[in-house]
């Protein structure tokens, strides 16, 4: 069974690195270790969305049944996106899950997720704390979301009004990416944010 | 004479040297028949309804997964086990059989052609199934039975020997039970 899971990885692995998206550096992807169980995903933030110019790493797990079961995809890259847990990078979409299909291969689940990106789905959330934002205040999500494509994919965006917030709460001893969460839940609300974390 | 024999079989099995354009054509034509599951070669190759290759093997592992879900791995249209059709190659029957845990893989479905002027009664198989209800031959029974034409028979029994009282006996029960059945059929 397993040898079905690695002849197949091998196959797509060569289609991933042969396709145009590739060469358009949309999408990559590294292997781990020789088993083929094990990969890193890349997949670059589409344009016109808060993500662009981002660049997100995945981590990919084989399982021994795949095709016929989807592979585990989860971000490593910090992101803030309703479908996608801010804490543990989890994904909530459909394929990797029960409309999972034998031939869909690591290119469209690549190309799955950077649709993903560019479509929220805040009716079906992984992160509430994120959809409630996107739903509510959709112009503080987009400023959000790009402030943390800046700070964890590479982002050009800069916004020195958050910056400046984070630092204050640095200053008072937070680590930066608990102070980050903090701004961003409280919709950069430094008070609320300061409330929370002291209490 | 042999040399050029041997040159063609050569080349018809590609084992020759062959420029670029010709090996690219094959590769995209090996693609057409690759399995959408494996993508290797479509081996015991089946097709859905929709059009999707797959090695027989791997179709079936897909429909085992996900047993309340049965769609086309390639499109989502419903399938099942039995709306498959499989491809035969020529030299299939050559081909090893599917692996052992896996049934083989479902024959292929011939429908008879529909005969010409024919009226095939019911449908069934080649030739016409007739059904007739009816009392026996109802009249030339009876007169045989009857009247006894041209059947030769054997004499009755002598009066007084054994033979003769049975047949007595024996016609005489029969009477009986025709009588009983007789009315038995009025009353019903």
């Amino acid at each position: 069974m397993a040898n079905i899971a690695a002849q197949r990885i091998k196959r797509e692995f060569k289609e991933v690195i042969k396709s145009e998206e590739v060469a358009k550096c949309a999408i990559k992807v590294e292997l781990l270790n020789d088993s083929y169980t094990e990969l890193k995903g890349e997949i670059a933030g589409p344009p016109d969305t808060p993500y662009e110019g981002g660049n997100f790493v995945l981590e990919i797990r084989v399982p021994e049944t795949y095709p016929f079961n989807p592979p585990k995809v989860r971000f490593i890259t910090k992101i803030w996106h309703p479908n996608i847990s801010s804490v543990t990078g989890a994904i909530c979409l459909d394929i990797l899950k029960d409309q999972w299909a034998a031939a869909m291969t690591l290119r469209t689940v690549l190309l799955s997720l950077q649709a993903l990106l560019s479509a929220a789905e805040p009716d079906d959330p992984q992160d509430a704390v994120v959809a409630r934002q996107y739903k509510e205040n959709l112009e503080m999500f987009k400023l959000t979301a790009k402030h943390w494509t800046n700070a964890y994919a590479g982002g050009p965006f800069v916004n020195t009004d958050c910056d400046e917030k984070i630092k204050r709460l640095i200053d008072m001893g937070i680590e930066e990416h608990q102070a980050r969460v903090a701004l961003s839940s409280y919709n950069w609300d430094l008070e609320r944010a300061t409330e929370q974390l002291f209490s | 004479m042999a040399s050029s024999t041997e040159e063609t079989i050569k080349d018809s099995t590609g084992d020759g040297a062959q420029n670029p354009e010709t090996k690219e054509d094959e590769k995209k034509d090996d693609s057409m028949f690759e399995c959408n599951i494996c993508l290797d070669t479509a081996r015991d190759a089946v097709v859905s309804m929709c059009g999707h290759l797959f090695c027989w093997p791997c179709l079936h592992q897909w429909l085992e997964t996900r047993p309340n879900r049965q769609v086309c791995p390639v499109c989502k249209a419903a399938i099942s086990k039995e709306k498959v059709v499989p491809l035969y190659g020529r030299g299939s029957t050559k081909q090893e059989d599917p692996r052992e845990k896996v049934p083989p893989r479902p024959a292929g479905q011939r429908t008879e052609p529909e005969p010409g002027t024919n009226f095939s009664g019911f449908g069934f198989g080649d030739n016409s199934f007739h059904m007739s209800f009816g009392i026996g031959a109802f009249p030339f029974g009876f007169f045989t039975s009857t009247f006894n034409i041209g059947e030769p028979r054997p004499h009755a029994a002598p009066h007084g020997t054994q033979q003769h009282m049975e047949e007595q006996f024996l016609s005489k029960i029969f009477l009986w039970l025709a009588i009983l059945f007789l009315t038995w059929l009025l009353m019903a």
